[in-house]
């Protein structure tokens, strides 16, 4: 062991003797590290942000959905309010149905996307409301036409946000229906999920049993509905319990009819996907390890020709050729390792640039990188391996040298 | 009388075959330990050959070389570079340092690759420099040093693992007069204080400093004698 450390002393003291050649060396594995690490820092960072603003909109929905397109097995609100009853850890059930109308106001003429939905709308909003409320059971039950609309789209309709209280006349194919603002939702933490244009519609929430006035009958039946998990409660046993109390319900055991999605397989996919592409960009990168090795190869066959004297000098000492092997296995690994480490603080720096300047151009695209450990002891691991597995031809050359012959040449 | 070398019927031949070449042809001679030897020949005659087959720098076609009493005329790589750690201090003409290494460190090399511990290995190299009168440049690289201080430099490195036998080869080849007389008279010390030198040379006047004299002539040795008149390097010059 101790000679083990004599000679990765004297790997040292030839590294800091050829100072300039050995940073260059480095360089090919300083940049197919640095990369390596970028993108997975920048991959694992996107994902971040991607898996958290979507599970802030998603996180626990449940969607359930009938297969059936006879309209026989449709979803009522009587198989509502059972859901609620008798499945433990839901929060909240509800079913939606919009409708598209238009209205006018002070600030033009804009469209309108009319959504009617339950009171349990309010859990399902994980952003929350800015002033004013939701619209609440009595309300619901008694059709009341009271609704709520966004940060954005008040301004675009008032130019303030101060709207609650105020009315909006719209009108759903002919009949034309007074609402009453209600509620005003703060806007999208991140804009990455909502886009509001000039022209987009304007969205309005309201009791769904508002509908009965624009079509004269209850809207009832559904092919959808959604639900949402308490935050420690396994959908999984709730998707089981809901399918089984559906089937029950419907008299359709096992037909399969009532089908399921859960929002975290959605969230997986998403997952898989962005692991999919931050794999494939760090293998391109990686390839530029692999040049980077190749580099320091062809340095060290040099090294070996030019210390040909001292490695003969070395052997007529008594080195023995397991010496001269692991001294220069040892200046190879060692250059790979020190531009690994360089690699990994560049890397690292370089994941922060691009993050910040991504944020400047783009800020609504903000966001951190996020460093993984295990990458950065893998790229470790990997520049030292990169190190030996190129070094061995060079170091086999100089160690099979003979001594004769290398004090020869001078 | 124990011979500390004893080379018998030794051949080394080059180019096996078709032009052969036998650089070695039959050499048998023995030397004893506290021997001052010259053995001496022009380019050609074979004593580079002898020299590299007695620092086991190679092996022999045919023969036997027993060193110390071990028959190594038939051992492989691995354990030459041992032999050649353990009995044999080189000194070459072209002095043979490591340019980025300071002297002490080019002295410690033998003992690195001998397994001494590090304490102990400054000590043997420091008091191997002392001897040669260089304990003032020990931190010195090669370059700063002139060629007689590198070669006393070298003769320190061949001195520090304590090899009972010495073998210098040109030792004075790439020096000055000056500092030829110098190298000599460390060499005759080195003799004085009974280790065994065998010394390697095409010059009358270097090979008169020994007691006895090896002269080797188309891979034959052609004479083998004691120096009646041992004269001291230089001495001559001085007079």
């Amino acid at each position: 062991m101790s000679q083990f450390l004599e000679y990765i002393k004297m790997a040292f003291a030839n590294i800091r003797a050829n100072k300039g050649r050995s940073f260059l060396t480095m360089l090919g594995i300083i940049i197919g590290i640095s990369s390596v690490i970028m993108v997975i820092s920048l991959g694992n960072g996107a994902k971040n942000v991607i898996t958290e603003s979507m599970a802030g909109i998603g996180a626990g929905q449940i969607a359930m959905y009938s297969s059936d397109d006879t309209g026989s097995y449709q979803i009522t609100s009587d198989d509502i309010d059972a859901i609620r009853e008798q499945v433990d850890g839901i929060k909240g059930v509800l079913a939606q149905d919009s409708a598209s109308g238009s209205m006018k106001t002070s600030k033009g003429e804009f469209t309108v996307s009319g959504i009617g939905t339950m009171p349990d709308v309010q859990y399902f909003d994980k952003t929350g409301i800015e002033r004013g409320r939701y619209f609440n059971e009595r309300e619901y039950l008694s059709g009341q036409p009271v609704a709520v609309i966004s940060e954005e789209d008040a301004i675009r309709l008032f130019g303030s946000t101060n709207v609650v209280g105020m009315d909006l006349d719209i009108t759903f194919y002919d009949s034309t229906i007074t609402f009453t603002i209600i509620g005003v939702q703060k806007p999208q933490d991140s804009s990455m999920m909502s886009f509001v244009y000039e022209d987009s519609p304007v969205q309005v929430t309201f009791p769904i049993t508002v509908f009965e006035q624009i079509y004269g009958t209850q809207v009832d039946s559904f092919y959808m509905v959604y639900m949402l998990a308490e935050e420690d409660a396994d959908t999984y046993r709730i998707t089981s319990e809901v399918s089984n109390l559906m089937e029950r319900r419907h008299q359709c055991k096992g037909e399969d009819i009532y089908q399921f999605e859960n929002f975290s397989d959605y969230m997986s996919i998403v997952n898989t996907v962005v692991n999919m592409v931050t794999v494939f960009v760090s293998l391109v990168a990686a390839i530029s390890l692999v040049v980077g090795g190749i580099g320091v190869m062809n340095i060290m066959l040099v090294s070996v020709t030019e210390r040909t004297r001292e490695i003969g000098i070395r052997k007529a000492l008594g080195a023995k050729t397991g010496s001269i092997l692991v001294q220069f296995l040892s200046e190879s690994a060692i250059i790979t390792l020190i531009g690994g480490l360089i690699g990994i603080v560049c890397g690292i720096g370089g994941a922060y640039l691009i993050s910040g300047i991504v944020g400047i151009v783009n800020p609504s695209l903000n966001f951190a990188p996020a460093i993984s450990i295990p990458a950065i002891v893998t790229a470790s691991l990997f520049s030292c391996g990169i190190g030996i597995f190129f070094g061995i031809y060079p170091a086999k050359k100089a160690a099979k040298m003979s001594p004769i012959e290398a004090l020869r040449r001078m | 009388m124990d011979a500390l070398v004893d080379v018998r019927d030794m051949k080394k031949i080059y180019n096996p075959g078709e032009n052969e070449v036998h650089a070695l042809d039959g050499v048998s001679l023995q030397i004893t330990r506290g021997e001052f030897v010259a053995i001496i020949g022009q380019s050609g005659s074979g004593k580079s050959t002898l020299m590299n087959m007695l620092g086991c720098l190679d092996v022999p076609t045919s023969g036997e070389y027993y060193l110390d009493g071990r028959d190594v005329s038939g051992l492989g790589d691995d354990e030459l570079s041992t032999i050649r750690n353990e009995e044999i201090g080189f000194i070459f003409q072209g002095f043979n340092l490591i340019p980025n290494l300071t002297a002490l460190e080019n002295v410690e090399l033998p003992l690195i690759y001998r397994k001494v511990p590090a304490a102990k290995r400054h000590e043997l190299a420091v008091e191997s420099l002392k001897k040669v009168g260089l304990e003032n440049r020990m931190d010195h690289k090669p370059a700063e040093m002139s060629g007689g201080q590198q070669q006393r430099v070298a003769i320190a490195r061949a001195l520090a693992a304590k090899p009972p036998v010495i073998l210098a080869d040109e030792p004075t080849g790439n020096l000055d007069s000056k500092s030829s007389i110098e190298i000599m008279r460390i060499l005759k010390e080195l003799h004085e204080d009974g280790r065994t030198v065998i010394l390697i040379t095409h010059d009358n006047g270097i090979a008169e400093s020994a007691k006895r004299i090896i002269r080797i002539m188309d891979g034959k040795i052609e004479a083998d004698y004691i120096n009646q008149n041992v004269q001291e390097y230089g001495g001559a010059k001085k007079a």
